[in-house]
């Protein structure tokens, strides 16, 4: 069950319908009875319009009654760690200020993936705004979905000592450790998107030493059934269409070990009625209310 | 082939994630390689149906492998690798191998070559400027990497510029270790990376002066070199085409990357919405999978007349219906690549004047 996680990381190709799935996961935990914050760090903000709040501009928004979101800024994160390590107020300005400090933060490799995981960790520890149980991390697409999960190992590989290695150490635990972290991947049955989601799963064993919890196949064409009536064309297309998505299937099933949840395409613009429908199908995963 | 708007030495083919780029630069490549030209599709992560269809495999990256095929011209394929790019970069600027070599060891730059954000973006462009550069070719298409972020590889040259001309940069160079690795230096500088010190740790510190300073004799020449590459970008006879997903939730994105581009003094001769769900006639109220479709039909073309209401410049915008499956061979990557052109061809300029840019 994912319902009981600190941190639930959804990944994916781009365009597959991350950020929805992400919401609806947010959705359905916080329909449950579980404070639930969605976060996302892509600068084009998508979850307000799925859950029809205002834009975040990096701070967060109440989007229900257990339900919060927001659009974090790593460079943002990055000072405010800076910022809390360094007690005296003043010297912590002039240390995020600096050029020295700026061109760091953009050259370390791993150092804005550690903030935003930072973030979310205090978060669930109610140091950073509200007291949630969950934050679901919209996280970039699948290459930098990795790099994401294996910054902290990476910094604490590269830095060794210090208040920095320190919470990488940490953040490595909380997102090895099953019990508290969950990873769920988003694809499209095609074959770029499923292509990606078998070699990330690959590189999470290696990068990170864990598994996904589990696959979402998106946007299924539904299946094609005999004596349909409509236009000759549209049948063709939704025939040949849902023949792509079951030769993926079939792929994915041969080398996908663990669960998947097949997600149909619904006729729904982005928006609260496309991501309650997205939470019904996500309710295997997500527990008792 | 006077009407073609894309009709330019280099193409670049931009566009978010998951739209299309790649198959439609294959497409666009193969209709011009077979009207004579000598053809250069340079792309960085083709399935590998698209790999099969140009007959290429693994041997094509950073190779430029030659594929089969009828007609005058011919048409090559490179795969892009950032990290062998940067090597050859490294080494080329380089005063001497052993300067080269403790780059190449320094495992700030081991881990920073595929790790610092624009890396990627910036090697694409400086491929297609030594092969540009090169002249062995008549027409290039770049196809860009799937950033979700499609404007970080267009500002990639200027951030690189940007980064060494920055005072940040002329702070890092100065020698902040004596020879024993101990830090020194003036009192700012000593409070700085006390602060920093006690935050990582010296010791990632002095990988990066490592790396700074084993990277100062190169900085002149990639200077030079972005600043090349920032004005092919900005050539007449380099053209854009922008691609982007049906629905009118992805207008706002698409109007906003084409608005940057041109501001940018970039010349975008295109937008392409790709794989458009077709209108579904009198299905209003169909059940299933025809309804659905029909659903998707109109949301599609809804978005299409949004944008094409929003677009007043005269840039053609075509629209590409949904492939019943992704095309599978030359044949059919062909016929794409002509029906891209053609309505690109008869959708503008539009029938007012088309407004010149600015810049002549």
């Amino acid at each position: 069950m994912l319902g009981d996680r600190e941190l639930i990381v959804v990944t994916g190709k781009g365009g597959v319908g991350k950020s929805a799935i992400s919401a609806a996961l947010a959705w359905g935990l916080a329909s449950r009875g579980r404070r639930t914050l969605v976060l996302e760090t892509d600068p084009r903000e998508t979850l307000h319009r799925l859950l029809e709040t205002p834009p975040s501009d990096g701070v967060v928004v109440k989007a229900g009654s257990r339900l919060w979101l927001q659009n974090a800024r790593p460079q943002q994160e990055i000072e405010a760690l800076v910022r809390r390590r360094i007690p005296i107020p003043l010297v912590g300005r002039t240390v995020a200020a600096s050029p020295v400090f700026h061109h760091f933060v953009e050259g370390a490799p791993g150092l804005k993936e550690l903030a935003v995981l930072g973030h979310a960790l205090r978060l669930t520890r109610g140091e950073a705004g509200p007291d949630v149980e969950t934050v679901v991390l919209d996280a970039p697409a699948t290459g930098h979905g990795v790099s994401l999960l294996a910054a902290p190992l990476l910094v604490a590989d590269v830095i060794g000592a210090g208040p920095v290695a320190e919470l990488a150490g940490e953040i490595a635990q909380l997102v090895r450790d099953p019990a508290r972290c969950g990873v769920v991947v988003v694809t499209l049955a095609e074959e770029m998107p499923v292509q990606e989601a078998i070699e990330m799963r690959g590189e999470l064993e290696r990068r990170v030493g864990r598994s996904p919890d589990g696959l979402v196949v998106n946007q299924l064409y539904p299946p094609y059934p005999a004596g349909v009536r409509g236009p000759a064309a549209t049948r063709a297309l939704w025939r040949d269409r849902r023949a792509v998505n079951d030769t993926e299937l079939l792929r994915l099933r041969a080398a996908w070990d663990g669960p998947m949840l097949e997600v149909p395409l619904v006729a729904a613009e982005s928006g609260p009625a496309l991501v309650g429908v997205l939470a019904d199908h996500l309710d295997p995963w997500l527990g008792r209310a | 082939m006077t009407a073609d708007p894309l009709h330019a030495r280099l193409l670049v083919v931009v566009g978010a994630g998951g739209v299309g780029k790649t198959t439609l630069a294959a497409a666009l490549g193969s209709v011009v390689a077979a009207d004579g030209a000598r053809t250069l599709v340079m792309t960085f992560d083709p399935s590998q149906r698209l790999k099969d269809a140009l007959n290429v495999g693994r041997a094509a990256a950073d190779q430029f492998v030659r594929v089969p095929m009828a007609g005058q011209g011919s048409l090559d394929v490179s795969l892009l690798d950032a990290r062998a790019t940067f090597d050859r970069l490294v080494a080329r600027y380089a005063p001497d191998a052993a300067a080269a070599d403790r780059i190449f060891q320094n495992r700030f730059y081991q881990h920073l070559a595929g790790h610092l954000a624009g890396v990627l973006e910036y090697m694409a462009v400086e491929r297609l400027f030594e092969v540009a550069a090169d002249g062995g070719y008549d027409r290039i298409v770049l196809d860009t990497p799937p950033t979700r972020q499609a404007l970080d590889f267009l500002e990639a040259p200027d951030r690189i510029i940007g980064f060494l001309d920055s005072g940040a940069l002329r702070i890092a160079l100065k020698p902040w270790f004596t020879r024993g690795g101990v830090l020194r230096g003036g009192a700012v500088r000593q409070r700085v990376a006390g602060w920093l010190d006690q935050l990582v740790g010296l010791s990632l510190l002095r990988d990066m002066a490592e790396f700074f300073q084993a990277f100062g004799p190169l900085y002149a020449g990639f200077r030079e070199r972005a600043r090349d590459v920032q004005g092919l970008l900005r050539d007449r006879e380099t053209r854009f085409l922008l691609v982007s997903g049906p629905g009118e939730e992805r207008v706002a994105d698409t109007l906003f990357f084409a608005r940057r581009l041109r501001q940018s003094g970039h010349h975008v001769a295109g937008l392409a919405v790709n794989q458009v769900h077709p209108v579904v006639p009198g299905a209003a109220d169909a059940a299933g999978g025809v309804g659905l479709l029909a659903w998707l039909g109109e949301r599609d073309a809804r978005g299409i007349a949004h944008l094409r209401r929003l677009v007043t410049d005269g840039t053609p915008v075509a629209d590409l219906p949904l492939l019943p499956s992704p095309p599978t061979g030359l044949t059919a990557l062909d016929a794409l690549g002509r029906l891209l052109l053609e309505r690109l061809a008869t959708a503008g300029p539009n029938r007012r004047s088309p407004r010149r840019g600015k810049r002549s």
